[in-house]
This record gives structure tokens, sequence and C-alpha cells, in this order.
């Protein structure tokens, strides 16, 4: 980097970019005239031929105006950013929006924070929405230290100016600024010109700026709901207003913002508990959801379970949002269905009536457990075991489980794990017993998968089905499986085996891990102990299997086949060996008084003998060992 | 594991790239060594600079006497190194500095015909593709935990070059005896700038310094190595002018990699299922058929010749009946082959395992499933 930059600065010689000799030279005539010397700096640098300078320059824009003080940080350096943010390129106009944003403090203080605002609204104008959306949020920064007057006098007036522009770009800018003033005006009538105002962006011609009316509304509803006693039926009727502009308008790419405008508006009258408006919103419900326009069917999808719960105090209203989700689980289009296939189990909760669970949305979950595309299925495995809380055993048995099974058998690994996942709470109604027969052949089939991650993904669920399986189940049907990883090709199969066995023994304790695990461990035949590869599996399950087991069990299992190995004819066996014994000693010393005889003249002598090894890994981890050793005895 | 059938060396070449992506020799003017491409401008002036020539970056200045020892202080910096380059973020200029003076120390010492002991596991080109790399340990096991031979080519085509032949130095370093890295033919100046790694230098660091330690060290790798006795390993293949491994040995390998003569086919050489000796399409080396691998496996009492240096749609390929094996370690060659990788453990007993993998998960992208499309763009 200092090469390409010092050629650089050969061309344009200045105080900041000449080489470090002529620097220091420099900085001693600064301290004659140490005051100018900043605003000098950054002048040149925001001058410099290449845009990476002058970003780097505006970046340190907090330091310089530190180093300026307040007073000339707004008699000078704010006049000289103002000409900056009219000419300069976009990637050193979005640093200054940014910077503008936390610059309160440096300008001294709230009492003269409205001079950002003409730099910050000339940047909110930018043509790069970048630009413009960091100094929307930098002048939502700064109206949140403005006091009243400031916002009626200065901010204000700055939406208007935008809001009435020319160009989409400033009407853009002009929607995000609402939310700093919405609640904050008390007064009815003022609020009722700002909500004017907005109604007025939403007439406008362009989607940009139609989409930004509808990306905002939500929040500033939410604002009125935070304020409850706030709003005044006439600030509703502009509201009402807006909404019917956006869900009416004929752009599906505005029309889809309705559906979270509607969950506010809805969010809004049911906590003022006015029920005078849920039928006519509930009939916009259904409109959204069976909008031609498939995106916005989609956003109606996905957010189905948050609007369904907004008219869950009156079961007939819950009735009639039944068929218009039927229809989105059968909805032409993959991403519509993917996104309600999660929402299954969420809307299921506000049905009353088992009936309608078990004759009408469980044969919906069925076809999309049959779904052709792959990602709609996996959707729907991920969350869809949670409607076993809504059926009584029998119905899980009858009506569920057949679907669970299927999909316990899906060609897609990613279906089959979404279901292991999730399984207590199917495991919990029903009993293990059941599940047993489908969840076994799932395991093995992905035990098996080609695709080494898939492997790992379902080992790492053994643990929790595990804890929800019990330990007769798991000793019955699947320690084998986890006994046979541990001869994977691939290495991190086997570690992950290793550490599976590790989780288990904490999970079933010592005792188990003695009788299940080590004694088969160590009764595998001299051929396999051939391989370096298996040797250094079982040392690795070995040493990691130490601080879960009893000491008895390390004294009298684990230290002797380790210990064996201290003289394997490949160095990586002895390297590990020694790594080994510090973690049994590092166990063994808690009981030092009973073990300490043991260490000095088993563990340590073989760490010395292994300091003498031929090989320098060897002799390294052993000395390593030795030391941390020696320290543990010490304390 | 190991495969029956004998899959001549032409069905893969079938699969090798076009000639864009095969590199070869007569792409350079051929005859002046330090110049091998003139249409950039900067490049060009970089050229000219006197300070351009082998062993001006000053890592092999003061060579030591006798191989590094390492110290603890050492053996913490290097470890460091080793943590920081595994998040694939490069080292300083300063570090690579230290580092390559460091592997000189290390490498001279290295015998032309390294003699390695089994087990170990057997490597073919990896060419900057950082995440496959650590792909493949997660595959073969950890280094030193497991022994690694490299077949050369770390460099060039993929985007990680200089993180990639820094970690595998930094290696080296830290376990000489549980890593050995060979030289490709991509291990050499002329071949870098056309291919990447020099424009990677550029790029990451500013200037062609941390290209200069890197190239001038690549003088230094050996050049094949040995298994047990029984296993010749090298990049590329046989040369007409060496008939014996001891052939090998007298070589002067401390150099760039010449144009022709025995050190060059080595490194450029590929096998063929015509016999005898063939001209090499790409300009250097010799294409050699099965006869010549029989006889030089017979002459030199060896089971098989293992080599890295063409690309293999299944990552290994037999041909020559089981006399030359060709491993290939970079899965999806430059981001868009579609080939998979593969790597082969050869245990204590010689027994043989390939090992084949796929592409990492890069960062960034969906593990299991695809993301929801963003519709509020």
């Amino acid at each position: 980097m200092s090469g390409a930059r010092s050629t650089t600065a050969g061309a344009v010689p200045s105080a900041a970019t000449t080489s470090t000799t002529s620097t220091t030279s420099n900085s001693k005539d600064s301290d004659s005239n140490e005051s100018l010397y900043p605003l000098a700096l950054l002048m040149d640098e925001l001058k410099h031929d290449d845009i990476a300078n002058r970003v780097e320059a505006m970046k340190k824009l907090d330091t310089i105006a530190l180093a300026l003080g307040p007073e000339r940080t707004r008699n000078e350096l704010i006049p000289f950013l103002t000409e900056v943010a009219q000419d300069d390129e976009d990637e050193v106009f979005a640093v200054l929006a940014e910077q503008l944003g936390k610059f309160v403090p440096y300008i001294g203080g709230p009492q003269y924070a409205t001079i950002l605002l003409p730099v910050l609204e000339i940047l909110a104008s930018a043509e790069e929405t970048l630009v413009r959306e960091k100094a929307v949020d930098s002048l939502n920064n700064v109206a949140q230290e403005l006091s009243q007057e400031q916002l009626f006098s200065d901010f204000v007036p700055l939406i208007e100016h935008l809001a009435t522009a020319d160009w989409f770009s400033s009407k853009v800018s002009a929607c995000g600024l609402f939310k700093s003033v919405i609640v904050r005006i008390k007064d009815d009538s003022l609020r009722k010109n700002i909500l004017a105002l907005y109604l007025q962006l939403a007439q406008d011609d362009t989607p940009m700026v139609k989409r930004a009316v509808g990306k905002n509304l939500p929040i500033l509803i939410d604002l009125l709901t935070q304020n409850l006693g706030l709003s005044t039926d006439e600030d509703w009727d502009y509201i009402s207003n807006i909404f019917q502009k956006i869900i009416n308008d004929n752009q599906d790419s505005v029309k889809f913002l309705a559906v979270d405008c509607l969950i506010s508006i809805l969010k809004f009258f049911n906590a003022k508990g006015d029920e005078s408006h849920t039928q006519d919103l509930l009939n916009s419900a259904v409109k959204l959801i069976g909008d031609e326009a498939w995106r916005v069917r989609y956003m109606a999808a996905d957010r189905f379970s948050d609007l369904a719960s907004q008219f869950s105090s009156n079961q007939a209203y819950i009735d009639e949002l039944v068929q218009p989700f039927l229809n989105l689980c059968e909805d032409n289009e993959g991403d519509v269905r993917e996104a309600v296939a999660k929402q299954v189990s969420g809307f299921a909760k506000f049905l009353n009536d088992p009936s309608i669970i078990l004759n009408k949305i469980l044969p919906a979950v069925q076809n999309l457990s049959m779904d052709e595309s792959e990602t709609v299925r996996s959707a729907l495995a991920s969350k869809i075991t949670n409607i076993v809380l809504l059926l009584n055993k029998d119905q899980v048995i009858n009506n569920f489980l057949p679907i669970l099974l299927n999909m316990l058998r899906d060609e897609f690994p990613d279906v089959r794990l979404n279901i292991i996942a999730s399984l207590k709470v199917v495991n919990d109604v029903i009993g293990i017993e059941l599940l047993s027969d489908s969840l076994l052949p799932a395991i093995t089939e992905l035990a098996k998968d080609v695709n080494w991650r898939v492997r790992m993904a379902i080992i790492e669920y053994i643990p929790i089905l595990a804890e929800q399986l019990g330990m007769q189940f798991f000793d019955q049907q699947l320690s084998d499986l986890c006994l046979s990883w541990l001869w994977d090709t691939v290495y991190s199969i086997r570690e992950a085996a290793v550490n599976n066995l590790k989780r288990l023994t904490e999970i079933f304790g010592s005792d188990w891990c003695r009788d299940e695990i080590i004694s088969r461990l160590l009764k595998f035949d001299l051929q396999l102990l051939e391989n370096f590869v298996s040797r250094f599996t079982i040392l690795s399950a070995l040493t990691t299997l130490v601080p879960v087991v009893s000491l008895d069990v390390v004294t009298e299992q684990l230290l002797p086949f380790i210990s064996h190995l201290a003289d394997d004819g490949v160095p990586n066996i002895r390297f590990n060996v020694a790594k080994s014994y510090a973690v049994i000693v590092k166990v063994l010393i808690k009981d030092e008084a009973k073990y300490d005889a043991l260490i000095k003249n088993t563990i340590l002598p073989s760490l010395q003998t292994l300091c003498q090894d031929e090989d320098v890994d060897v002799k390294y981890f052993a000395k390593k060992s030795l030391a941390e050793c020696q320290e543990l005895l010490k304390n | 594991m190991d495969m029956e059938i004998d899959d001549p060396m032409h069905g893969s070449d079938e699969d090798q790239l076009s000639p864009t992506l095969d590199e070869d020799m007569n792409s350079d003017d051929g005859k002046n060594n330090t110049k091998a491409r003139s249409n950039d401008e900067d490049t060009d002036e970089e050229l000219e600079d006197f300070n351009f020539k082998p062993g001006s970056s000053g890592i092999a200045d003061h060579k030591s006497s006798k191989p590094l020892k390492l110290t603890n202080t050492n053996i913490n910096q290097l470890d460091q190194w080793i943590e920081h380059l595994s998040k694939c973020e490069p080292l300083s200029e300063d570090d690579v500095a230290r580092l390559c003076k460091m592997a000189v120390d290390v490498l001279q010492f290295e015998e032309n015909v390294k003699p390695i002991n089994v087990p170990v596991t057997i490597c073919g080109d990896v060419h900057g593709q950082f995440h496959d790399l650590l792909e493949l340990f997660k595959i073969g096991g950890p280094c030193p935990d497991t022994n690694y031979l490299f077949m050369g080519d770390y460099v060039d085509r993929g985007y990680y070059s200089v993180e990639t032949v820094s970690y595998l130095v930094a290696m080296k370093v830290r376990y000489p005896h549980r890593i050995t890295i060979l030289r490709g033919n991509h291990e050499s100046r002329q071949i870098t700038q056309v291919y990447g790694f020099y424009d990677e230098c550029l790029r990451k660091y500013g200037s062609a310094n941390v290209w200069k330690m890197f190239t001038d060290l690549f003088d230094y790798f050996p050049v094949t190595a040995l298994v047990d006795n029984k296993i010749f390993c090298l990049h590329g293949g046989l040369s007409p002018m060496i008939e014996t491994i001891d052939q090998v040995r007298d070589l002067n390998r401390i150099q760039e990699v010449p144009h022709e003569g025995p050190m060059c086919d080595l490194l450029w050489s590929d096998p063929d299922d015509r016999g005898g000796w063939g001209i090499s399409p790409r300009g250097a080396g010799f294409t050699f058929g099965q006869d010549i691998s029989e006889q030089f496996n017979h002459t030199n009492d060896l089971s098989l010749i293992a080599r890295a240096h063409q690309l293999v749609m299944e990552g290994y390929s037999w041909s020559h009946q089981q006399n030359v094996v060709t491993i290939f370690s970079a899965p999806n060659y430059c981001y868009r082959c579609g080939n998979q990788a593969a790597i082969m453990e050869v245990d204590e007993n010689h027994n043989r395992q390939f090992l084949q993998y796929d592409p990492s998960v890069r960062p960034g992208e969906p593990t299991v499933t695809r993301k929801t499309p963003d519709y509020f763009l």
C-alpha cells in the first residue's frame, strides 16, 4: 500500500501525503500554527485525486471536528462540508452523510443542531440510494436531539421541502423522516397537516415514492399505537385514505406493502379495543391473500400467523380465513407455498375446532409434504411438528403420524433432518415406540448418506435424540451406529463421532460409558489396530472421554491403553499420547493423594522417555505436556 | 478402494480444460526468462526493473549453514501466523519476509528426492483455492496429526494464492517432519506472472515484493519425494534424461524452473496412452507411455508413480495399468470445472485409500436450504 501511495503523492505534493521524512518536518511547522493544521490537512486530503484517500479523510471527520472545537466546526468546517456535499463522488457523500448523524456533540450541542440540516438536506436529495438512506438515518438521529421549537421551525419545513421537490429522490427521503415528528406533534391540526402531506406523497406518480410511503406507514402507525391516546379520528381518515391508496395500487411492488400496513392498523385498533372496523379490515386481508399478483400473496403467506392473530378475539373471523389459507397451500407459486408451509402450526393454533384441523388443515399438510419442490417440503418440515400440541394422542397417531413418517423417508436430506431436529414434541405426545419403527430407518439412511455434511448433521442430532429417547432405546438401537462413525473415511466425521461419545456420556453417565462404549472400544480386534487411522481415532476417543468419566475408569481402563501406545511406531501417535497424558493428569490431580504415586511412577517416566524421542515433534509435545504436568503438581 | 479398471490418461485429457485454461510454455516468447508478458504497461515497467532478478528479494542473503532449529519464540510466532492464516487473512509483508527467511533454512537442506515415511496423505494441485484446502484438512485430518505430502501448484488460478502458499509454507516451517511441499510448474516466476499469483500479490500488498520473496523461495522447494522407497512422487512426470532416481539426486535444483532439461520435465511431463516419449502439447516436458513408466518402476524397484498436474474429474485417475496415478486436489477447479478433488492416504502397510471431496461451503453461501428471495428490494 505504502508504495502505491507514495507514487501518487509525488504528483500532488501536500502536507498529508508526502513521505515520512517530510511529514516530520511539517509537524514541526504545525506546532507553531497547530490550529490551522487539521482543517488544512482535511482540505488537502479531500482534494486528493484518489477517491480512496478522500473517503479515508471523510472517515476521520469526527477527529478533525474534535480538534477544531465546536465554534470553528460550526463556522468553518460545516460551510466547507456544504460545498463538498455538492461536488464529489457518491462514496464520499455516503461517508459524509453517515458522519454528520453523530455530529451534534462536535458543534456544541443540541442548540446548534439545526445548522447540520442544510448539508443533510442536500445529501438527502442525492441520486444515489445509499447516500440518501444514510442522510435520512442521520437526519432522524439529529431530530432526536432537537427541541420542539427547532422541530417546528427547521425540521418540519425541511420535510416539506423534500416532499414537494421535483425529483422522486427527495420525496423518497421525505417519507423516511415523518417518524421523527409524528408523535412529537401534540397539536392536532399540525399533525393533520403532516398526515395530509403524507397522503399527498401516497398519491405520487412514481412507484418509488409510493413504495417509500408503504414501507414507512407501518412504522408511523406503530408509533401511534405506542401513544394510544394521541391520534384523532381525523388522523385516521387520512391513514385509511393512505392505506386505500396502497392496497389499490395497480403495481404489485407497492400493493404487497399493504400487508404490513394492515397488520399495524389491526394492532392499533386491537390495542384500543375498537372492533368497529374489524370486518372491513378482514375483507382487506382476504383480498390481499387472494390477490392476483403472486408477490402480494407471498407477503400475505409469509405474515399469515401474525395477520391471523390480530383476528383471534373472534372465532368467526378466524373461520373466514381458513379457506384463503387453504388456497395459499395450493398456490401455483412454489415460493408462496414455501412461505405458507412455515405458518401452518402458527395459524392452526387459532382454530378452536379440532375437526377443522383434522379435516381441512391436515389434508393440506399432507399435500405440502408431497410437494414437488424440495424447499417447500423442507420449510414444512422445519415447523410442522408443533401441530401435535393441538391434537390428542389418537388424532396424532391416526392422522398426523403417517404424514410425519413419510417425511422421514423424504428423498431430500434437509426434510428428514428438519423433522428429526424437532421430534421431541412428537415424542412427548405419542411416546417413542410408535416413532422408532420409522425413525430408525430414516436415521440409518442419513447416517450412510454419500455427502459427509449430511452424515455430520445427523451425528449432531444424536445427543438430542438420546435425551429424548432414553438410555434403553439408545443402547438397543443407536449405539452400534455411533461406534460405526468412528471408522468413517472422512476425518471430520470421526472427530464428530468422538465428540458425540463425550456428549452421550454427559447424558448417560460414566458407568454407561464404561459398559457400553469403552469396553467395546478396547475390544476391537488387532487387525484394526494395524491401521494408523484407527489407532489415532481410538486414542482421541479415549482422551476426549477422560474429563467425563470417573477417575477409576480413567486409571483402570483408559490410562493402560493410552500408555501402551507410547512406543507406537508412528510419531503422530506418540505425540498425541504425550498430549493425552496432560489431559489425564489434569483430572487425576483432583484426587492427588490417591493418584500421586500413579502420576509420578507411571505417567511422568513415560513422558520423560517421550522427551528423549528421536522425532522433534514428539519431543516438543512431550516437553510441553511434562511442563504442564509439573505445573499442576506444584499447585 | 483401488480402482481395478485402468483409466487411460487420454480420457482425462479430454476432460482437460479449453486451451485458455491450459497453461503452456509456448505462450511466452520463450527466450526471455523474466519477461513473460507485455500487455500490461505497469507490469512491463516492473519487469524492466533490475531488482526483478532472481534472488532480489533478499530472503536468501543470510542463509544458515545448518537447518533451522525452532526456538520457543519461533514456535509462538509460527503458531500465531498459522492461526491468522487459517482465517484466510494474509500476513503482513514484513511477516512474509520473516517466514520466507526461515523457510529457506528449512528447504535448502531437503534433498532433491525427499525420503518420506508412511503413513502419509498425498495431495495434488491446490491452486489458491484456500477454502478447499481447509476442506482437504477436514477430510484428511489436521496437520500435524496427519502427515501430508503436497505435489506442487499451490498458487495461480484461485483467488487466495497468497494465503494458500503462506499457510503451507508456515506449516512446513513449523512441522518440517509432518508436511512436505514439492515444487510444481506454477511455482515459478514466469508462470505466476501469467496465471494470477503476481497480480494477486500486487493487489493485496500494493507491490511485487511478496511475489519476489515467494518466487525466490520456490527455487528451494524439493522437486520429488520417495515414500518408503516405493512410491515416487512429483508434480509432472518422467524425463527422457532420467533413468534412475539417483540421477534426480544429482540435479542442481536451486534455480528458476528451466525451459528444458530434466528438472523442467519432472515438473511438466504427462503420462499418455501412446507408448514411448512424445512431444508435449504444453510446450514443455514430454508425454510418456506405459512402457516408460513400467521400465522406470522396474529399474528403481518402485510400486507406483504418484503425480498431479492434470485435471481429472474424479479427483484421481489411474493410468499405465496402475503404474501411475494422477491426484488433483482442487475441487471445482477455477470455480467452474465441476470436478471432484481427491487425496490418497497411504497407511503403514502401504494400503492406499482415495478420499474424494467436493468444494467447501464458502462463507456467505447458503449451507442447507435456499434463501428466500428478497422481494423487498
